[in-house]
């Protein structure tokens, strides 16, 4: 019995340092004093979308990192975005911490404060807005289709109609599939016509099953233009069918729902990404993972048009 | 049972029946080697098939090397972590509940059977889900109501709510197993018979006395391999907590082959340190078994 007793209280003990690792912070007035206050940066990013984001290899994390213990440091991280994060609390005077949550566990809003922003390559969409604050975009997106390397039917996207097309489910390729997709500041043409959806849970899933063969599970995937071309370069048999169908503007996001004020550290991130495009760090950054200009039409965003704080 | 320890009589004649039980077990001994010679060849076998699959779908094995430690150091360090703390905190759920179930009071009966029906119930993703996403918000609720009514343990309280990861995904998979264990407990102690309840209560015991003395130690004889096998399943239902950003072996996993889509590689990766977990834990558990079942050896 002695030993159930020693049992439980060790188990006591291990719930308190569980708890630990979360509490601790002091009232600051707004978002942006209290992550000045901290030191840190805590940036969310799902490292499951290289070249954006991805996992470095037998990756070692720095001894001397302010990091929390539950958080990642950007040794263990890295990509465009990655990049861009630990340039954007360069700026600030702070060092970039990441967390890693489910993609959706990011766009649902509601992060209870346990990081302070997301730079995950996110669209700028209205159905977002409700729950998240968008800063000035860092880049754009092409949105682009893939088919298989051995189809010799297809010429253009718009020969895809009532075709099945695999996307990830609740992006932005999903609702242009459904012609629901509405971008701030951007007229969209639905080329495809009565399309078949097929979910998947991200795009690199659905690279993986067109990659089977044409149209042995699906005819074709609506991706990023720059994930579709990772996938070939890696040795995918795809090619890219026509222009891309419509550009998507990326930026930082920001929880509504945070207990703390966020209007002045959105008004930070605006001026740091707008001073980055200015001096051309994201476009060399673009340079270097993209090889391509990714950056000059997000520039020129005037984030005026989103009306986000009325 | 040893053979050898019974020497044949020695001298002539030998006994008949005596030389024939002597054949009886040799023979017996040789059937059963034989079988476990045939056991092992079909476990070769289907490994071998398992190899040939590999081999058919251009398996790419320096990947898997590459980071396969990496995998261990980090991943599996979190999977063993938090299947072990939540086994912990479900078997002692599992005993409060069963005692509850077991009990005569209305208010105990009733807590632990709406709590054994509301998490069987439900599908434990929901329950993550619910923990991490949901009780941020009654925690911010509760933080709100605390700064404007100036109460200060208010605030306390809904910083209680906002969970990490790790807390939720603990927090999540004790409620849940430990509402499955519940039943395995309550089985246990019910399976001890009541002459044992009756010989304690005229030793003069009282009810928690009888308890704790006599029906739980014979009673965890009896569910040791139940909990061992809700560790095992536990295990392998601790790769949900991955959706919240834990860095366990699926989570490691999945991201690692999305670096280079090699997604075979690192599931089947994430396949073979489970299995070595559970064969692992497998072992552990039959070492336990033994040590507890040493008092009825005959």
């Amino acid at each position: 019995m002695k030993k159930l007793y020693l049992f439980v209280s060790l188990l006591v003990a291990i719930s308190f340092l569980l708890t630990a690792c979360g509490g601790g912070e002091t009232q600051a007035e707004n978002k942006l004093a209290e992550v000045e206050d901290r030191g840190t940066l805590i940036v969310s990013s799902d490292p499951a979308y290289p070249p954006q984001s991805e996992l470095v290899p037998n990756a070692v994390r720095p001894a001397d990192t302010k990091c929390a213990n539950d958080q990642k440091t950007s040794a263990e991280l890295q990509g465009f975005d990655i990049d861009v994060s630990v340039e954007i609390a360069k700026r600030m005077g702070l060092e970039a911490c990441f967390v890693t949550p489910d993609w959706t566990l990011i766009t649902s809003g509601n992060w209870a404060d346990r990081w302070d922003v997301s730079v995950g390559s996110m669209t700028v969409t209205p159905e977002r807005m409700t729950n998240l604050y968008f800063s000035q975009p860092y880049y754009t997106t092409p949105a682009a289709f893939f088919v298989h390397a051995d189809n010799t039917t297809f010429t253009q996207p718009a020969d895809l109609a009532g075709k099945k097309i695999g996307a990830c489910t609740g992006c932005t390729y999903d609702s242009y599939l459904s012609q629901t997709l509405t971008i701030p500041g951007e007229e969209i043409t639905f080329v495809v016509e009565n399309p078949e959806f097929a979910g998947y849970d991200t795009d690199s899933f659905a690279l993986d099953d067109l990659s089977l063969g044409d149209g042995v599970r699906l005819d074709a995937v609506l991706t990023a233009q720059p994930t579709g071309v990772q996938a070939i370069q890696s040795g995918k048999p795809l090619i890219q069918l026509g222009e891309p169908v419509y550009f998507e503007y990326l930026s930082a996001a920001i929880d509504k729902k945070g207990s703390l004020d966020p209007e002045s550290f959105v008004a930070k991130l605006d001026e740091i990404i707008q001073a980055m495009h200015d001096d051309g760090t994201l476009l060399r950054l673009s340079q270097q993972y993209y090889g391509l200009d990714l950056t000059s039409a997000a520039g020129e965003f005037d984030t005026d048009l989103l009306d986000q704080f009325k | 049972m040893s053979v050898e320890a019974i020497s044949p009589p020695t001298g002539p004649p030998s006994d008949l029946d005596f030389q024939m039980g002597l054949d009886l077990v040799a023979y017996q001994q040789k059937q059963r080697r034989l079988l476990s010679i045939k056991i092992a060849v079909v476990w070769l076998v289907l490994l071998s098939f398992i190899t040939i699959f590999l081999l058919l779908i251009e398996f790419d094995f320096d990947y898997v090397i590459e980071n396969a430690w990496y995998v261990i150091r980090e991943g599996a360090k979190w999977t063993i972590i938090i299947s072990v703390v939540s086994i912990s905190f479900a078997t002692i759920l599992a005993l409060m509940g069963a005692l509850g179930r077991l009990s005569k009071n209305a208010i105990a009966l009733g807590l632990s059977g709406f709590y054994i029906s509301l998490f069987r119930g439900t599908p434990l993703l929901i329950q993550i889900f619910v923990i991490y996403l949901g009780l941020p918000q009654v925690g911010n609720q509760l933080r709100l109501l605390g700064v404007s009514q100036d109460l200060p343990f208010l605030v306390t309280m809904g910083d209680w709510f906002i969970l990490t990861p790790i807390q939720s995904g603990v927090l999540a998979l004790s409620l849940n197993y430990g509402a499955y264990m519940t039943e395995i407990f309550r089985a246990g102690i019910q399976s001890i018979h009541h002459g044992q309840h009756e010989a304690a209560i005229s030793l003069g015991m009282n009810r928690s006395q009888t308890i704790r003395r006599v029906i739980l130690p014979q009673a965890v004889r009896i569910i040791i391999p139940d909990i061992g096998n809700q560790f095992i399943a536990m295990q392998k239902d601790s790769s949900l907590v991955s959706i919240m950003g834990v860095w366990e072996i699926t989570y490691m996993a999945s991201r690692l082959a999305r670096k280079e889509i090699k997604f075979m590689e690192m599931f089947l990766l994430a396949a073979a340190l489970y299995w070595l977990l559970t064969i692992i834990s497998a072992w552990l558990e039959g070492l336990l078994e033994k040590r507890l079942s040493q008092a009825y050896e005959r």
